[in-house]
């Protein structure tokens, strides 16, 4: 419980509405370094789908690598939004309001970015259109549904609309409020893009009834897009340590660790970067925090109950690939580096409110959560491919190639320079939602310390 | 917008809308069928193939093949079902000759050097007819044609032009048969070499030949291995070899004796035959003392274990297995003969029939009759090394003013202490005639694009041949090819033989055509035979068609001698003044797919993966994975391989089945010059052969070297098919099931299966 | 006399191990008739060859008593072919003759079917395939040449069974057992790979299916290929070893 300032309506609308009214002196060298990353990743993209896939480090047995663990590792990223927004918000923890918008655009950006890697990582990109649509239905050929790889671009895509909507729907009332306080060629596009706001309480009820209706849906969206990306390998049922049944919650719990650590991550920056330090506070962090306690230990129960599923079967060739990942050189290195970061460091730390309560350092244990959850994803399919099958004439290590690199740091760049280029635009902190919250809280005299609490309707 | 039909087709791409609205107004569907996805194009099928019958010439020893061509090119060769060597199958080096044909580095047309420093420039056939001719004005008593060994009407032209000129032919093999074929001769009294009734064989005693890869006529082997290991009760196979060849892998009992003393080991066995109770009868153990003049009191089992390196119980099961699972059959070659104590060790080998019976008798040695074509010889074989030094000799002192060299690459295939380019920088006249200039035709003063076996008409008698007179028939399939980029051929070639046959009086043939017609409708005369017909024509045609003529009454018979050669222990050379190191045998071995390097202009022999390492595209070394061990040789590790003849880099590649203290090389890469797939690949291990001989023959004892082999200190990768760690089962009858005798598949799974348990969970193994 | 037709014939292969002889005539011989983009040096070192079908050696012991064994291995064309269900344009099916088939039009390249693949058996083509001008002479006509970015494995040589198919079909009767044989079957000189029908229970390779030394590849993934091994024969296996642990 800690004092803070009381925050009036003006200030609130000031401050949140800094990045649109004027622009931040970093703002524009920062998104025009990261538009220069973006345009040589573009470039290397370009050059591989030109080239061919030669130019990766990929050879038999180890056909996927660095994209597809990419492409898994933003999924999960994008399973920030639903579990901050939509279970929070179904939840009603007040805590999620200033970072709910931030958390959806992470989803909606980071799923952009998600599919881009199974696209390019295809032989032939030019061709998807007969992988996901009913292209060829006139000589009776449809999409195999039973392929995961066809589940994958409807979940995600499904996900993907989902997200923007419910991202759209909480931008309204903002958007109405930037209309009113621009000009020119902005208050144009606020005005087509605020759809007539007004504020009205019609207005307002469908917009609430909206947005809880669409947390409702998305829930069973939240629990299939992972599954569905992990079925990518479960159903592989020759590849020891993908064939898996308990991949999907397992999935889905590792993708609410890294989105939420994504969150936490980028919470820390826009503190920084527009010094919001009266919308997110401290107690959110220590919120975020203790969430991610629960999830991580429940993540590396289902990490350890897939580990111990090798013993427990005495399934020779599974323990062999267990034994590969953990103990035989490189891959023991990466997994010693991965569960320190996903886990053993982090989550020990967390445990202190000190250490939640702090910025900095709740910066930098996300950040190597998300380390660790990349190495995880990596640490899962290529070893899973790596492995010591029965023919050892096909025993072969894989090293990424410098394009793979390029297009893995391309990813990052590119995510950060959508949010930054959004933030130009639009509020990354929900203005309503910031002084709704505002009007559900009151300050509680405890002693002489005034500590904020909540009331609420008790409708 | 107003789209015209064209804009409409692109916009709506080949869409299953656009193929509704097309059907809907009657517009073709098949305008959208560009490729059809839902068919393999493999479905459709179209056009006409032919299979021509012929014979694989210079690339295999007289083996019958059909080549599919189809719109004039030749697609693809395979074994020649009707054919009695190779019975329809093939070997691994078939299908690359196709590589050579359409070779993108081809001689396209003559070329001509004006002074030995000068480069190759083309020229017309006129022209190069012109520079022929005078080479040949002053080379009365001074022309020497060097070829490959040649069977059939090549040798015979090339035999009859060099003596038109008062000249010498000689013909040159790299790894020579020459102590083979006088072992042969000394013990058989066969002129050609006998061929094995593997088939029919109970056991197979075999040293020294990698005759299943690449030693006598693999294919004819390969065909009556596959019967033999189909007989009731399988057979044994027993194989001694320093090296694992894959020929030794596929023994039931593979022993490793030292370099040179397979005769020592033959000759332990006989003894053990001998002096055992039982194993021989009196008639046969008569025949043998009556062949070995010098006896077996030197032959004492431990003695020649301790000599052999082959342990006292091997040689026994080896001993028992021969004499008692009879029809056996002993015969050895390669890297046996290739000592300087070769002759007598093939010597002993071949005595070892005598033991058992197995002369001219089924499941053991079949004698080859002679030539069933007069003036054509049924067997070829390389001038001895010690004619090639003096030859080369005489070519030094100037004595020598025209040499025509056609199939022999001399300059690859001598060692370097015998400085072939050098001998040859002293011939006024060097013309050489193939296909992708070589180190040889690149010292050149006249070359000469000579047709494949696929484009000209000839002969081949096959040796080792089935046991009957057999005539192969080579026709061209394949007429000169026009090139896809210019306009010309790939190839304006001629064929040797009509080449030297242009050139000639005319006294022995005018054309190769007319030759082969002649000697068929001579065969058609004799009114036996694989082929009957009422005319010459129509034998000709017939001859043609099932790819020559052969005659199972015409057998051949043997004369039993005495072997050859003294019990002389093997020499090698020294190595005391080559700098640091540690001292190996060197074994070199032909390549399975590169043969002895006549193929390495071609990328699919080059790509084949060697049966034993799996690598491809370069030299790697073979040495013992223990001693490797010990001398910290880890594979990929450049070796230094130093004689005193010269030294060459490798790529060490340890593994288990090879003897300590003998380090394989294969032949074939190092070339060059050998088109843009082999030039400066790989080492050649023939240039750092020293000049030791047969002391029977003068044969170049090819397994006599003794060589230093230093780490150069780098690592690269071997380019190797096996994955990055030595291959060894992970599961035991995964992927290989391994079934005793009689043992069924489910009985050893499910023994395995226990045994696989036990050791990987119960921990007590591994 | 009935026509030969579709559907009646179960395409399979008999490999005979205890007869291969690692000799890699059979590698060759199906790098000839199936346009096999050349494996430089470059491809083998960095595990892109392609090789529909590869001779494995697998070392047992040490000298002097190793043993090199040696074992063809191509596509197993299992009736319940794991690369099948995960393809997402049904670029590799199953057809009504046992065979896995791969439609090169429809790949779209995602690999997904060689990792579903236990047998490791299908090559992606990381590059254009090229050859010199002069080289595309050889190219067989018959099979289409793969473009970059896509799958491709053994065929079972299927040009060839549709070209016999269509003889018989043209000269009006079955087709005899033995006229088709694929690249390798034809080349192995030892006879160790056998081409032929399993539905013709008369069939040279219906009768090698029911030697007592039969087994399949990796059964513990119920693929149920149709390609048969038989079994290789040690003859100093001593037998009974294991049966201790089996029964004990
Ligand atoms: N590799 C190879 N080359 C060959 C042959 C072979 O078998 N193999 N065969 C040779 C032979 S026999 C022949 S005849 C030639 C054929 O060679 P081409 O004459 O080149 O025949 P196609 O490629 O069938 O078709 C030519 C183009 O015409 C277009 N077309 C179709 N209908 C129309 C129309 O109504 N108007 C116009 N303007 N265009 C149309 C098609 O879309 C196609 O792009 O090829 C020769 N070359
Ligand atoms: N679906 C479909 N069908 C088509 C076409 C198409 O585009 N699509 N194209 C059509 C056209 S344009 C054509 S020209 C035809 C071509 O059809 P075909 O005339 O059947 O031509 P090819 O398929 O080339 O078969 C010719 C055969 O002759 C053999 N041959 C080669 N040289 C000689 C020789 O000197 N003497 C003899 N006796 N035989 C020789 C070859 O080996 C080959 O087997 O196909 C037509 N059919
Ligand atoms: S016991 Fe195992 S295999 Fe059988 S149905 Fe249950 S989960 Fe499936
Ligand atoms: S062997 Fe592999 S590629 Fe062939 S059918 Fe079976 S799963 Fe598919
Ligand atoms: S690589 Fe081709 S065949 Fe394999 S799953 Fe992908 S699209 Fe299908
Ligand atoms: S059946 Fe045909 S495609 Fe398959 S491995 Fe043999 S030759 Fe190659
Ligand atoms: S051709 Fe036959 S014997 Fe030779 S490697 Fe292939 S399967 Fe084995």
């Amino acid at each position: 419980m800690q004092q803070r300032r009381e925050l009036d309506q003006v200030y609130t609308n000031r401050k949140l509405l800094n990045g649109q009214l004027d622009t931040p002196k970093w703002w524009l060298p920062t998104v025009v370094t990261l538009g220069l990353i973006v345009m040589i990743g573009i470039a290397v993209i370009l050059v591989m789908v030109n080239k061919g896939l030669g130019v990766t480090g990929l050879a038999r047995p180890v056909y996927w690598g660095l994209f597809i663990t990419t492409f898994v590792f933003w999924v999960g990223i994008s399973h920030a939004g639903i579990m901050i927004s939509a279970i929070l918000r179904l939840t009603q923890a007040e805590w999620r309001r200033p970072v709910t918008r931030a958390a959806e655009l992470l989803t909606v950006f980071s799923l952009l970015t998600a599919l881009v890697f199974p696209l390019i990582h295809a032989g032939r990109p030019w061709r998807i259109a007969y992988w996901i649509m009913p292209y060829d239905v006139a000589r009776g050929i449809y999409p195999n549904i039973r392929s995961p790889l066809i589940m994958d671009p409807v979940a995600i895509g499904t996900y993907l609309t989902g997200s923007t909507l419910f991202l759209y729907i909480a931008l309204l009332p903002d958007l109405g409020n930037l209309r009113d306080r621009t000009t020119g060629w902005r208050n144009a596009m606020y005005t087509v893009l605020s759809l007539g706001w007004r504020g009205n309480p019609r207005q307002w009820k469908m917009q609430t009834v909206g947005g809880i209706l669409l947390s409702a849906l998305m829930l069973p969206i939240f629990v299939s897009v992972h599954s569905i990306v992990s079925w990518d390998f479960a159903i592989a049922s020759a590849v020891e340590g993908w064939h898996s049944t308990i991949f999907a919650p397992y999935f889905v719990i590792g993708a609410v660790h890294s989105g939420v650590s994504a969150v936490v991550t980028m919470m820390a920056l826009m503190r920084w970067l527009w010094k919001w330090d009266d919308f997110i506070r401290p107690e959110h962090f220590d919120a975020l925090a203790r969430l991610l306690i629960v999830v991580a230990t429940g993540w590396l129960g289902f990490t350890f109950l897939e580990l111990t599923f090798a013993l427990y079967g005495q399934d020779a060739p599974e323990i062999a690939l267990r034994e590969m990942q953990m103990f035989q050189w490189p891959w023991n290195g990466l997994f010693i580096l991965f569960f320190l970061t996903a886990y053993a460091i982090p989550v020990p730390m967390w445990l202190f409110k000190r250490v939640r309560t702090n910025i900095a350092l709740m910066f930098w244990t996300s950040i190597l959560v998300n380390i660790g959850m990349w190495l995880e994803r990596f640490l899962i399919i290529v070893p899973g491919l790596a492995r010591r099958t029965p023919f050892v004439y096909t025993w072969e290590a894989y090293r990424p190639s410098p394009v793979e690199w390029t297009i893995f740091i391309w990813s990052f760049a590119w995510v950060t320079f959508l949010m930054l280029l959004f933030s130009k635009f639009f509020p990354l902190v929900p203005l309503f939602e910031q002084k709704e919250s505002q009007v559900f809280t009151d300050d509680v005299m405890i002693g002489r310390a005034k500590v904020p609490a909540i009331v609420r309707e008790a409708d | 917008m107003k789209l015209n039909r064209r804009e409409f087709l692109a916009l709506t791409g080949k869409t299953a809308a656009g193929a509704v609205i097309f059907a809907a107004c009657g517009l073709p569907e098949r305008e959208l069928i560009v490729q059809s996805p839902v068919d393999l194009p493999e479905d459709l099928v179209r056009g006409e193939d032919a299979w021509y019958a012929t014979s694989m010439g210079d690339f295999t020893n007289g083996d019958g093949v059909l080549v599919r061509v189809m719109q004039g090119r030749a697609k693809k060769i395979e074994g020649n079902p009707d054919h009695p060597v190779n019975r329809g199958k093939a070997t691994a080096r078939y299908d690359a000759p196709l590589q050579l044909l359409y070779h993108p580095d081809r001689i396209p047309e003559p070329q001509i050097r004006y002074s030995k420093s000068g480069n190759l420039v083309g020229i017309s056939w006129d022209q190069a007819d012109t520079r022929f001719q005078e080479a040949l004005k002053n080379a009365n008593g001074s022309l020497t044609v060097v070829t490959n060994p040649l069977r059939g009407h090549l040798g015979s032209v090339a035999s009859k032009f060099a003596a038109q000129y008062s000249g010498k032919h000689m013909a040159f093999d790299s790894t020579e048969q020459g102590v083979l074929h006088g072992a042969v001769k000394s013990v058989f009294g066969h002129d050609q070499l006998p061929t094995f009734d593997i088939a029919n064989a109970q056991t197979v005693l075999s040293f020294g030949a990698d005759w299943l890869g690449t030693w006598g006529s693999p294919a004819q082997f390969g065909v009556k291995y596959g019967e033999f290991r189909s007989q009731s009760d399988r057979g044994y196979f027993i194989h001694a070899e320093p090296r694992m060849s894959l020929t030794a892998a596929a023994a039931d009992l593979w022993l490793a004796p030292r370099p040179g003393t397979e005769g020592d080991l033959a000759l332990g066995i006989a003894r053990v035959i001998t002096t055992t109770a039982g194993l021989a009868g009196q008639d046969n153990i008569d025949a043998f003392n009556a062949a070995v003049p010098g006896g077996l009191n030197d032959y004492g089992i431990v003695d020649v274990a301790n000599r052999t390196g082959v342990s006292i119980d091997r040689i026994e099961k080896a001993a028992r297995h021969f004499a008692e699972h009879t029809p056996s059959v002993a015969f050895g070659g390669g890297s046996a003969g290739a000592h300087t104590n070769g002759s007598f060790n093939l010597g002993a080998i071949y005595a070892l029939n005598l033991l058992v019976g197995a002369v001219d008798a089924r499941g053991g040695i079949t004698a080859n009759p002679s030539s069933a074509l007069k003036d054509i010889p049924a067997s070829a074989t390389g001038a001895s090394f010690e004619a090639w030094e003096a030859e080369l000799a005489q070519w030094r002192a100037g004595n020598v003013e025209t040499v025509i060299i056609r199939g022999a690459n001399l300059v690859y295939g001598m060692p370097n202490s015998v400085n072939v380019r050098e001998a040859l920088s002293h011939v006024p006249n060097v013309i050489a005639f193939g296909t992708v200039l070589d180190d040889t035709m690149d010292l050149a003063d006249l070359v000469l694009p000579e047709q494949m076996f696929l484009e000209a008409w000839g002969t081949d008698i096959p040796e080792p041949g089935p046991g009957y007179q057999v005539v192969g028939t080579q026709q061209p399939v394949v007429g000169p090819t026009i090139s896809r980029e210019e306009a010309g051929l790939i190839s304006d070639a001629r064929g040797f033989g009509d080449t030297l046959l242009a050139m000639s009086d005319g006294s022995y043939g005018s054309s190769m055509e007319r030759l082969v017609k002649g000697a068929l409708s001579d065969l058609h005369s004799t009114g036996s035979g694989s082929v009957s017909a009422s005319t010459a024509t129509l034998f000709t045609n017939g001859a043609l068609q099932r790819g020559g003529w052969w005659d199972t009454s015409k057998g051949g018979s043997s004369k039993v001698g005495k072997i050859g050669g003294s019990a002389a222990t093997p020499e090698f050379s020294a190595t005391d003044s080559l700098g640091k190191g540690d001292d190996f045998t060197l074994i070199p071995f032909q390549s399975n797919s590169l043969g002895d390097g006549r193929l390495a202009a071609t990328p699919w022999a080059q790509q084949t993966p060697d049966p034993i390492s799996s690598a491809s595209w370069s030299t790697w070394a073979e040495i013992n994975s223990e001693q490797a061990k010990e001398l910290g040789i880890k594979e990929g590790d450049v070796l230094l391989i130093r004689s005193t003849s010269g030294e060459i880099e490798v790529l060490a590649y340890p593994h288990p089945g090879v003897r300590p203290d003998v380090i394989g090389i294969p032949i074939g890469q190092g070339h060059h010059e050998s088109g843009r797939y082999a030039e400066d690949r790989g080492s050649n291990v023939l240039s750092i052969l020293v000049d030791e001989k047969d002391t029977e023959t003068g044969a170049l004892a090819w397994a006599a070297t003794r060589v230093r082999v230093q780490r150069a200190g780098r690592r690269v990768k071997v380019p190797k098919f096996e994955g990055n760690v030595e291959a060894r089962q992970v599961e035991p009858g995964v992927p290989i099931l391994v079934v005793g005798v009689g043992e069924t598949a489910h009985d050893a799974q499910e023994a395995n299966h226990h045994l696989y348990q036990q050791q990987f969970l119960g921990g007590d193994d591994e | 006399m009935t026509i030969a037709s579709f559907g009646s014939h179960n395409w399979g292969m008999v490999v005979d191990v205890d007869k291969c002889i690692g000799c890699n005539a059979c590698v060759i011989a199906c790098q000839a008739e199936n346009n096999i983009p050349i494996n430089t040096q470059d491809r083998v070192e960095r595990a892109r060859s392609i090789s529909w079908i590869r001779v494995e050696r697998y070392w047992e012991g040490d000298f002097p008593d190793a043993k090199a064994r040696f074992i063809p291995i191509m596509c197993q064309h299992c009736e319940n072919a794991p690369c099948e269900p995960v393809c997402p344009v049904y670029a590799t099916y199953h057809n009504s003759e046992g065979n896995n088939v791969q439609v090169y039009n429809r790949c779209v390249g995602t690999r997904y079917c060689a990792n579903a693949c236990p047998y490791i058996v299908r090559f992606f083509n990381f590059w254009e395939p090229v050859w010199p001008e002069s080289l595309r002479n050889h190219l067989n006509p018959d099979v289409t040449i793969r473009s970059r970015g896509i799958m491709e494995k053994c065929s079972f040589c299927v040009h060839r069974i549709r070209r016999e198919s269509r003889k018989a079909r043209s000269e009006g009767h079955e087709i005899v057992d033995g006229a088709i044989q694929t690249a390798c079957s034809s080349a192995c000189p030892t006879t160790a790979l056998n081409f032929g029908n399993f539905n013709d229970p008369n069939s040279k390779v219906s009768k090698m299916r029911d030697d007592q030394r039969h087994y399949t590849l990796l059964d513990q993934f119920a693929t149920d290929p149709n390609v048969i091994y038989l079994a290789q024969i040690d003859a100093d296996k001593k037998v009974g070893v294991g049966e201790a642990a089996t029964h004990g």
